[in-house]
């Protein structure tokens, strides 16, 4: 009886969806991303990476370290910057960048949404995700330095070209199971009928174009550390600083919760039932799992790809990404019309 | 008036199909390092890595030896050696004290190039086959002459486990364990 209450409170959505897996979720799938980033780099290119922090568990001990170093690091703010676009941004972006979460289902059973109504899922959470970059914008411009200024040009240059991409890719499955419900998409993939085996084309456009407009680590190009010192973020030390950096790695792991759940299947092999436990957290775990496994992978990229020119990353997202985007859409028309799905 | 920029572009190369195959061929290269990595660094103190006899390593000074030509101090190409004037008791002489010049290290600046072991006409100095420079203070890197003369300690052989590094034909450069 007092556990099943446990169970119950737990699994109110606004709690267990926006607060447990989108904070302390987001946060742990950041640390275990960095931390993977680094290993399997120094894997491939014959390193051992983070090692003394703790031998046992292979250095995974130094992203605490890390992240205690930027808590207790002096803040400060330069006599320069326009301060309260300054302060307020980073944790604008944090909120803004965790808001997706709200509008994206977990469960197939309406008891276990953040919201009422789920009708229009999909374009609601993809229209949040394309905020927070906006807001990067912002606060390059709100540092009045000049390596802030070039960062937030050259992310606006790359968000304008593979958000594009990001949307139209992340659409195809609307376009294909006629829907923006994401729980009407994830219910049609059941059980293997997973539209990135489906759909290639539009899953390979969209993991590019999140690669990109997250700027995952060798694609960092408006915080590239070699051209501009850090790009939008030079102005920001202490805990500003790592908000903004864990921002990216937390917006990438919203994007790839979308694509597990309108790509992979989301909860998709499991039926679930209709009790807390099986309805709705089982299936969210399952769903966060995937979405982990996808930003293992574009974290392990970072050790097979060399570092793009933007001129040369704007080029792959007109030339390449937004053509494979646009196919991909075109093939989840044809198969919605040969009622494939 | 501001410079004028040209862009220069190269002819792509290949086609999309080229492009498909290299790429598929670079994250295979990756995934086969990283299920089956070889790596090569030296994890300090746990391992050490054993050298061949000749090896050019820490530098030991026998006084009794020494003539205080300075032939060393002199040839040293990184100035890591000088000589100090000390007052000790003459042997012959024994109510007499006499002044004399001995060298002492600095190995800061030493390279571990052995040519003072090379030159001293008296082989007042020699290598030991091991060269952990690894030092709790920069303070402690000035050798003074009563330690110039004693063989330094070698932390890692105590504690860690010897390694040697061979050139692999297929592998490259590996660590093996002894």
């Amino acid at each position: 009886m007092v556990l099943e209450t446990i169970l119950y409170l737990i699994a109110y959505p606004p709690l267990w969806q926006v607060l447990i897996l989108g904070f302390v979720g987001a946060l742990l799938v950041a640390m275990v991303a960095i931390w993977f980033e680094r290993k399997a780099a120094a894997r491939v290119q014959r390193r051992i990476g983070p090692y003394w922090a703790s031998p046992r568990l292979g250095g995974f001990m130094i992203i605490v370290a890390d992240m205690i170093r930027y808590v207790t690091q002096q803040v400060i703010i330069p006599t320069t910057v326009d301060k309260i676009a300054f302060l307020l941004t980073p944790v604008a972006v944090l909120v803004v960048t965790i808001l997706p979460l709200a509008f994206i289902p977990l469960s197939p059973h309406e008891l276990y949404w953040p919201v009422a109504s789920m009708e229009y899922s999909l374009l609601i959470a993809l229209a949040l995700t394309t905020l927070p970059p906006l807001l990067t914008v912002v606060l390059g411009w709100a540092s009045s330095n000049k390596f802030s200024v070039i960062g937030s040009l050259r992310e606006s240059y790359v968000i304008t070209a593979y958000e594009l991409v990001a949307v139209l890719a992340i659409l195809a499955p609307a376009a294909s199971t006629l829907s923006f419900n994401i729980v009407y998409i994830v219910e049609a993939q059941q059980p293997v009928k997973w539209l990135a085996i489906l759909n290639p084309l539009a899953f390979l456009a969209a993991f590019l174009a999140v690669l990109m407009s997250t700027s995952a680590f060798p694609f960092e190009i408006p915080e590239s550390e070699h051209e501009v010192v850090a790009g939008p973020y030079t102005e920001y030390s202490g805990i500003l600083y790592a908000l903004n950096m864990g921002g990216g790695y937390i917006r990438r792991f919203i994007y790839a919760i979308i694509i597990a759940l309108v790509f992979l299947g989301g909860w998709a092999p499991y039926t679930p039932g209709l009790d807390p436990f099986t309805g709705f957290i089982i299936p969210s775990l399952i769903v966060l799992v995937k979405a982990s496994i996808v930003v293992l992978v574009m974290s392990f990229l970072r050790a097979v790809y060399g570092r793009y020119r933007l001129d040369q990353a704007l080029d792959a997202a007109w030339r390449l990404a937004l053509p494979l985007a646009l196919l991909g859409l075109g093939w989840s028309i044809i198969l919605a019309y040969m009622n494939l799905i | 008036m501001p410079a004028r920029v040209s862009l220069k572009s190269l002819k792509r190369r290949g086609g999309l199909f080229e492009g498909i195959k290299s790429n598929i061929q670079a994250l295979a290269v990756g995934v086969k390092y990283f299920i089956d990595p070889q790596r090569s660094t030296l994890l300090y103190p746990k391992e050490y890595i054993e050298h061949r006899p000749g090896y050019r390593g820490f530098i030991v000074f026998i006084k009794d030896k020494c003539i205080s030509c300075a032939a060393c101090a002199r040839i040293c190409p990184s100035a890591a050696m000088k000589m100090v004037r000390v007052t000790e008791v003459d042997p012959k002489h024994p109510d007499k004290p006499r002044q004399k010049q001995y060298p002492v290290i600095n190995y800061q600046r030493c390279i571990f190039c052995g040519y003072c072991v090379d030159i001293c006409p008296t082989e007042a100095l020699y290598h030991t086959p091991f060269q952990d420079v690894v030092y709790e203070s920069l303070a402690d890197m000035f050798l003074t002459l009563e330690a110039f003369q004693l063989e330094p300690g070698r932390p890692s052989v105590s504690e860690g486990s010897p390694v040697v590094y061979e050139v692999d034909e297929e592998r490259g450069l590996i660590k093996r364990r002894r």
